[in-house]
């Protein structure tokens, strides 16, 4: 399957990603509904998007009680929101934090890959963001080790 | 390998059992199910009660389904009795059922605070279906509803009960609320905040007793102080669902004890969910968690090894969270470890709280407060609850999040956690979607 790969060192943190996002699952142009966030590092000097691995597991999708979390034909996990009742075990359960949820539909939402056609990648001007058929990977851990050494001096 | 499984229960482990039976096994098995009630979730029951889905809802498989599933289902009976030497249960009508291998996931109920009146008109428990018919049918807007006790399952209906428009009052007997989810602090800024969105607390009361008066309910305070109402919710805790159980060799403790495959003390009698005393993820000992992912991984673990596989079970990590007037409040792991090196952070302006609990350099425990509407509460909650389940080792990151424990995320990518929790599954293998379970032909 074709999962989002992030290039972190090509981010520029314009976050038409994020835009391009919460319009294509919401409807409205509203970075807060994206569910690929961007995040900055080093004090604003570079950034990272972030996102749903789609993880073998899906600990979203096998802890729903009601069985509204689905694999979709891309094989992405999608929330079927006529089923989807609110009850946020799913927000507590994806260990990576990729879970969301909207309080006005109180329903669980997160990345379906669009269908196959994700919008994020499509809108990012600098290709930190590309669809491709590879296996799903940790994209961000070694740039976050570079870009935050300061940051953690700093901490001591 | 076994060729005829017997489950019993229907709820969330049995039924996470029954489907991972079928995902796993290489050759068709019988699978027969006995269960008091047809299957649902009890966690959706409070949003049958606010309305806001249909009873038909809480169903996670219907006659047609558990047809298709190949499952031979005798629903509204009880097992009564297990004979472990002659492998067969008898149920309440007297009928008999062999197997060569056996599930016990009977769950647990609830019970009512020993107080003269508990058991009189318009007091109810709400932990089954039939007991939210019997709420939903008394709650009118305007209605009063004092809920006696403030623990977890109190707090999954306390939203339900104020959407429908009727007044709340909490009683709790202890001196603080949800005394087994968040610490001390935690339950301060959540007692407050149920002031200002108008539920009234009263703890440190004891209830001496509950009467009918014209119809309506009038509780007597131990310490005076009487509160008239018209409905009582008993939320004083549950047992597990293991009388019948009495005489068979299988060995309870708090629970029925198993091993790392959930087997019990009698090799082909496995158990899950509520009534299973498995393993902690972060303690490493048996405990009885009570909660709908523990029943899950549970089932899943041992329909996997009914099917003949042999899946350990790691152990499953305790994560509550409960929305409280738009208040997200959530728990993890050893939260209520003494032991541990304990690091925490209120913000003045805004109700929002967090406490992490540390062994050496690895994340054991979590408390979070926030808004439900800020969305880094959201994703902090589950990157919290992966540094606690991946156990990654975070260096120079502890002394970091120590101080700032509201920015966990470059903590948490730049321990490369991801790394940690990719490979993670619960069955050794990618899990399938909840419509993929493979049907009789
Ligand atoms: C209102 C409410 C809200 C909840 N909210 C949450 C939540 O937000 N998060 C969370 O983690 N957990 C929650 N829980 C707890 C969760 O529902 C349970 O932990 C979970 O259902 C346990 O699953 P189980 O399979 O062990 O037992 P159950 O789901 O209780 O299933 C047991 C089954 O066994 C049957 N049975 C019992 N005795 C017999 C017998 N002798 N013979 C045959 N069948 C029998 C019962 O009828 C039932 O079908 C909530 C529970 C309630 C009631
Ligand atoms: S919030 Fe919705 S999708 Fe998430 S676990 Fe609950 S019912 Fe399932
Ligand atoms: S939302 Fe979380 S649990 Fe679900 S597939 Fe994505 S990473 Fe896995």
């Amino acid at each position: 399957m074709s999962v989002l790969k992030l290039h972190p060192e090509k981010c520029t943190g314009c976050l038409r990603c994020e835009l391009a996002c919460s319009y294509m699952q919401t409807g409205e142009y509203q970075p807060a509904k994206s569910v690929i966030r961007v995040s900055p590092f080093e004090g604003h000097t570079s950034y990272a998007p972030y996102t749903c691995p789609q993880c073998a597991e899906g600990w979203c999708m096998t802890a729903c009680p009601v069985g509204a979390i689905t694999i979709n034909a891309v094989g992405a996990k999608d929330v079927l929101d006529d089923k989807c009742v609110g009850c946020k075990l799913c927000t507590i359960a994806c260990p990576y934090g990729t879970m969301f949820y909207d309080p006005a539909t109180r329903k669980a939402f997160k990345c379906n890959l669009c269908g196959g056609a994700p919008a994020c990648a499509e809108a990012c001007p600098t290709a930190a963001i590309t669809y491709e058929d590879v296996a799903t990977a940790d994209w961000l851990g070694d740039f976050a080790v570079e870009r935050t050494a300061r940051v953690l001096a700093e901490a001591r | 390998m076994a060729a005829r499984h017997l489950v019993i229960g229907g709820g969330t482990a049995g039924m996470n059992a029954i489907r991972t039976i079928r995902e796993e096994e290489s050759e068709r098995s019988s699978i027969t199910l006995v269960s008091a009630e047809r299957p649902y979730s009890r966690m959706v029951l409070p949003y049958y009660l606010d309305r806001s889905i249909a009873e038909s809802h809480v169903f996670t498989a219907t006659g047609k389904v558990l047809a298709d599933w190949g499952v031979t289902a005798h629903l509204g009976k009880r097992v009564t009795a297990l004979d472990t030497s002659a492998s067969a249960c008898t149920l309440d009508d007297g009928t008999t059922i062999p197997y060569d291998d056996c599930l016990i996931a009977t769950g647990s109920s609830a019970v009512r605070a020993p107080v003269p009146g508990a058991d009189g008109r318009g007091v109810h428990s709400f932990w089954t279906l039939d007991e939210a018919r019997g709420v939903i049918a008394q709650i009118q807007p305007g209605s009063h509803v004092v809920m006696v006790g403030a623990g977890f399952i109190a707090f999954t209906i306390l939203n339900s009960i104020l959407s429908l428009g009727a007044k709340l009052t909490i009683v709790e007997i202890a001196p603080r609320i949800l005394p087994r989810m968040i610490d001390d602090t935690g339950a301060a800024l959540v007692q407050a905040w149920l002031k200002e969105h108008g539920v009234a607390v009263r703890t440190g009361a004891k209830v001496a007793r509950i009467e009918d008066v014209k119809g309506r309910r009038r509780l007597k305070f131990a310490a005076g102080g009487d509160l008239v109402c018209d409905v009582v919710i008993m939320a004083t805790g549950i047992k597990t669902n293991l009388e019948w159980l009495k005489g068979s060799p299988v060995k309870v403790n708090q629970g029925i004890v198993v091993d790392e495959y959930l087997r019990s003390s009698v090799p082909n009698v496995y158990a899950a969910g509520d009534v299973a005393e498995g393993r902690d993820l972060i303690s490493q000992k048996a405990a009885v968690h009570a909660i709908e992912p523990t029943a899950q991984e549970h089932g899943r673990i041992v329909g996997a090894n009914m099917a003949g596989k042999n899946v350990r079970y790691r152990g499953s990590l305790i994560i509550n969270i409960v929305e409280v007037c738009h208040l997200d409040v959530a728990s993890f792991g050893a939260w209520d470890d003494t032991g541990a090196e304990a690091a925490s952070s209120v913000k003045a302006d805004r109700p929002a709280y967090r406490k992490l609990l540390w062994r050496g350099d690895r994340l054991t425990g979590a408390i979070i407060l926030g808004r439900s509407s800020d969305i880094w509460t959201v994703n902090d909650v589950g990157m919290l609850k992966g540094l606690v389940q991946s156990g990654v080792s975070l260096g120079r990151w502890k002394a970091y999040l120590k101080k700032n424990p509201f920015d966990v995320k470059p903590a948490f990518i730049a321990a490369k956690t991801t790394s940690t929790l990719l490979p993670e599954t619960v069955l050794g293998r990618p899990s399938k979607a909840p419509g993929e379970t493979p049907v009789a032909v």
